[in-house]
């Protein structure tokens, strides 16, 4: 019972402690409370002005990724399309890029002067000007968007799978033709989750902090999450972040809640499960036209990225032709024999593993409690465990950073305060993995334990915990990609004892250093993918969701 | 050996009451079946009576312990007992042998050359030697349903538990599986509780059947009893097809229904209460042309409305002249009368149950 009771507790305070102060930050001044934060937040040409734009970021990215997850969804579920295990695997990798890394490597493709696509435009055309320019709001939402369009893909192709064929064949046999069938029958079907997917990637959108920091700052604009940052810079107007970061707080809880709407209502659409098969649409002559479509989408977010990004990883000068004399492995050896990279990456490493284990091991704790509804009020747990996913990186980062810069718990300025951010934003993760765990292992399972003369912890390591293994593995390795990949919290609240990975990252681009950049985000990547094929083994299916 | 003493067992799921003072005694080496539509609460009493969940009210006996009461429940895992599962539950990462030993293992005083032993002659007799090493997903559904029986049956528990165990099995071996676990009832006489929904399955494998209703049991009794004198509205449709006719008793073993005139099994009905007749579609005789029905039988006149040819019997639907009771008859083939001719029916007395007052509608 204590262990439970401890576990919602710990539970409460990562979420209520900071977002009271964020509130309270937010309203108060030396003289009392006070609105002016909000007012100067909303009255301020250029704090609109960030607003504006991440308004018209996040739309465009939301459009952009149903415009490529749609099409790309209903050609790997529905059709003949060749090479689906492929795309599907090239959609999971550019899931798990982090985007600063794809905007790093985009700079390098299609930066205005040095940009590669600009240089090869230049030499086959003799044109003076470039064909893109990155740093712009076109270039931004480009970039976001081949990041964040699997999260479209997934709920559509996820959904387009659980609908049997034999209900469009009943419309079919009822005289509708098949555009008809297709915007009768199918279409509303898959309408919630389309909307969903593009509300997730909107959220996706709202909430980074990464690419806009690459690619708009240089244009000369800002986001909402790049202004909280920049609020944060020396002088830091800490009650002025915290005000701006309400809005982009309700906004995300607002956009979730619809979401969670439209998806309690999708049930319709899972019906069919027995009736399941579903037959495969014949593209003819389109076949490959469809697969280079496809493909075309992951050059732009696979190929061409981490080839410019191995290419800068081993050349002496990045935008030069890659010949013998401008080969080096010097960039290796200068960022791993680099004092501050080297404890950057220890710090990733420690608190990746530090918060997979703790964050697994609640997960798994408050799931299992949850399932098995040991402990009246267990709908709260989860109700708590999943509640951080309505906060943004960047505004859980200002939250934590009121909250424990001061007394009772002064964690800012050590790996702690990055460890409880980490925690939090990955809870809603780790906890879903978990869910999906333990629903999995039924209950009767450990129930003939129990009748046949087992205790409850005798039931729980002999049969619940062999059971839930790999799950619980699969939990670990989602928490530790989220860990390692974090920035727009990390940015918030390291200091320079702390920094981890992507702020080092983030930190050479001041200076410059791409073929630094290169190296550490193929270091990341490695770590990435090491731990999606460890997860795939376990779950013995795509981490996506995406059946064959 | 023990039984089990049921009393007036409640249990509630918020607002709703899945059981309302359920009482049932199941003697020592007896098969009881826990019969019900969905929801009326008899995996509920089977695993109250497991110790999965705690009453709000009564208790449960084994022998002279009581297991279960509002105050106080007994684990599970301290009862003696043996359940077997709608789903079976067999544990997917343990081999047949090592499912089937899970609870000797936690038996003290078992050493490990005697559980082997045991574990292999119960796999014997339920017909999976060479099947030890297998894991749970290698194994059809009938097999793994035999596994199942063979882990709770091997810990020689006092009270055996079933819970729908036929439901997942196709027809065919479903029929097999319940003189198999007739014939295990016969050999090893485990007072046992079975829940099913499936009134064959429960007259074909029960010594008494409790049939439950909205969390009470409504009449306990051996399939003849229920089949033969059903005592509510409730048991007499539940328990095979039958007419229901309601009436008013004009004399003590007399009903009527406007000018229809019934002699019933029953001659102790008090004058001018309403009373509910259930007739068996098969105990009705049509008489034909030139045969005389027999003076102590109920002669009823009607028209046929429906002949239905079945292979082994001929279902039909008659109106009765002067009256708006249809009833059914069940007859041997060949069909003898058409929809639309008029014929003769012959009721025995006998056949005609009156339903004990306020009954379940």
């Amino acid at each position: 019972m204590a262990v439970w009771v401890l576990a919602a507790l710990a539970l409460v305070l990562l979420m209520a402690l900071p977002l009271g102060w964020l509130g309270y930050m937010s309203v108060s001044s030396e003289t009392g409370t006070t609105l002016s934060h909000y007012r100067a937040v909303f009255t301020d040409p250029h704090l609109q002005r960030a607003l504006w734009n991440t308004v018209v970021l996040a739309f465009w990215v939301g459009l952009a990724s149903l415009a490529i997850g749609a099409p790309i969804a209903w050609l790997t579920a529905r059709t003949d399309l060749p090479g689906k295990r492929l795309i599907r695997g090239l959609i999971l990798a550019s899931f798990v890029t982090p985007p600063f890394l794809g905007a790093f490597a985009w700079v390098m493709l299609a930066g205005p002067n040095a940009g590669l696509l600009n240089k090869l435009y230049r030499a086959w055309t003799g044109a003076e000007d470039p064909l893109v320019n990155v740093f712009s709001m076109p270039g931004l939402i480009f970039v976001v968007s081949i990041y964040t369009f699997p999260y479209v893909f997934i709920m559509i192709a996820n959904t387009l799978e659980l609908i049997a064929s034999d209900l469009e064949d009943a419309a079919s046999i009822l005289g509708a033709s098949r555009v008809r069938v297709a915007l009768t029958v199918t279409l509303p079907m898959v309408l919630p989750a389309i909307l969903s997917g593009f509300i997730l990637a909107v959220l996706q959108a709202l909430a980074l902090f990464g690419s806009p920091a690459i690619l708009a700052l240089p244009a000369g604009f800002h986001t909402i999450t790049t202004q909280i940052w920049a609020l944060f810079q020396y002088p830091p107007k800490v009650e002025m972040a915290a005000a701006f970061s309400v809005p982009l707080f309700l906004a995300t809880a607002l956009l979730l809640f619809i979401q969670k709407q439209l998806l309690g209502r999708r049930g319709y659409a899972t019906i069919g499960g027995k009736g399941g098969a579903r037959r495969r649409i014949p593209l003819g002559p389109w076949r490959l036209p469809a697969l280079a479509g496809c493909l075309g989408v992951m050059a732009c977010s696979i190929f061409l990225p981490y080839g410019i990004l191995a290419k800068a990883a081993v050349a002496r000068a990045w935008a030069q032709p890659l010949t013998a004399e401008n080969l080096t492995l010097a960039n290796f050896a200068l960022t791993f024999g680099h004092g501050a990279t080297r404890s950057a990456i220890v710090n990733t490493l420690e608190l990746g593993i530090m918060t997979a284990c703790v964050g697994a091991g609640l997960a798994a704790l408050l799931a299992y409690v949850v399932n098995r509804k040991l402990i009246p009020g267990h709908q709260l747990l989860a109700f708590l465990a999943l509640a951080p996913v309505v906060i943004p990186g960047v505004v859980l980062a200002v939250a934590l950073f009121v909250a424990y810069t001061r007394p009772p718990l002064v964690l800012y300025g050590s790996l702690w305060i990055l460890f409880v951010a980490y925690l939090t934003k990955e809870m809603p993760v780790g906890y879903s993995q978990s869910d999906a765990t333990f629903k999995g292992v039924h209950p009767e399972l450990e129930e003939a334990g129990r009748i046949l003369g087992a205790g409850r912890l005798r039931v729980l390591g002999e049969i619940t915990a062999p059971l839930a293994r790999s799950g619980i593995i699969a939990t670990w390795c989602f928490v530790f990609i989220g860990v390692i990949r974090e920035l727009s919290a990390s940015i918030i609240l390291f200091t320079p004892n702390t920094k981890v990975i992507s702020v080092v990252i983030f930190d050479l681009k001041e200076e410059g250093q791409f073929g630094a950049i290169a190296v550490l985000g193929l270091f990341m990547l490695g770590m990435t993918f090491a731990a999606v094929v460890v997860m795939q083994t376990l779950l013995g299916r795509d981490v996506i969701g995406a059946k064959d | 050996m023990p039984g089990v003493t049921i009393k007036g067992l409640t249990k509630r799921y918020g607002d709703l009451a899945a059981l309302e003072g359920l009482d049932l005694r199941v003697e020592p080496g007896e098969l009881v079946s826990l019969l019900g539509p969905s929801g009326c609460g008899k995996t509920t009493t089977l695993r109250l009576v497991a110790g999965f969940l705690r009453p709000e009210a009564g208790e449960i006996w084994v022998g002279d312990r009581c297991l279960s009461s509002p105050t106080s429940v007994v684990p599970p895992e301290r009862r003696r007992m043996a359940m077997i599962f709608q789903s079976y539950a067999l544990w997917p990462h343990m081999t047949v042998a090592q499912n089937v030993a899970y609870g000797l293992r936690l038996k003290p005083g078992v050493p490990k050359a005697a559980r082997e032993a045991r574990v292999k002659e119960m796999l014997k007799v339920v017909q999976l030697e060479g099947y030890e090493s297998r894991y749970p997903g290698e194994l059809s559904g009938g097999q793994a349903q035999r596994v199942a029986v063979a882990r709770a049956l091997v810990v020689e528990p006092e009270i055996l538990l079933l819970d729908e165990p036929l439901s997942n099995l196709d027809a065919n071996l479903r029929e097999e599986m319940r003189f198999e676990i007739r014939r295990l009832h016969e050999t090893f006489a485990i007072t046992t509780l079975y829940v099913t929904h499936d009134q064959a399955e429960a007259m074909v494998i029960s010594d008494r059947v409790a049939v439950l209703f909205r969390g009470r049991v409504v009449q306990v009794g051996t399939a003849e009893d229920l089949f033969q004198r059903p005592q509510t509205r409730f048991v007499a449709e539940f328990i095979g097809k039958t007419n229901l006719v309601d009436g008013i008793a004009e004399e003590p073993g007399v009903v009527t229904r406007g000018a229809l005139r019934l002699r019933v099994a029953l001659t102790g009905l008090k004058p001018g209460a309403s009373v509910v007749l259930s007739i068996r579609p098969h105990e009705i005789g049509l008489v034909t042309r030139g045969q005389r029905a027999s003076p102590e039988h109920n002669v009823l006149t009607g028209v046929v409305q429906r002949a239905s040819y079945l292979g082994d019997a001929v279902d039909y639907q008659i109106r009765l002249s002067g009256s708006d009771v249809a009833l059914r008859v069940t007859a041997t083939p060949p069909a003898r009368v058409r929809p639309g001719e008029a014929v003769t029916l012959a009721v025995a007395p006998e056949a005609c149950v009156p339903l004990a007052e306020g009954g379940f509608s």
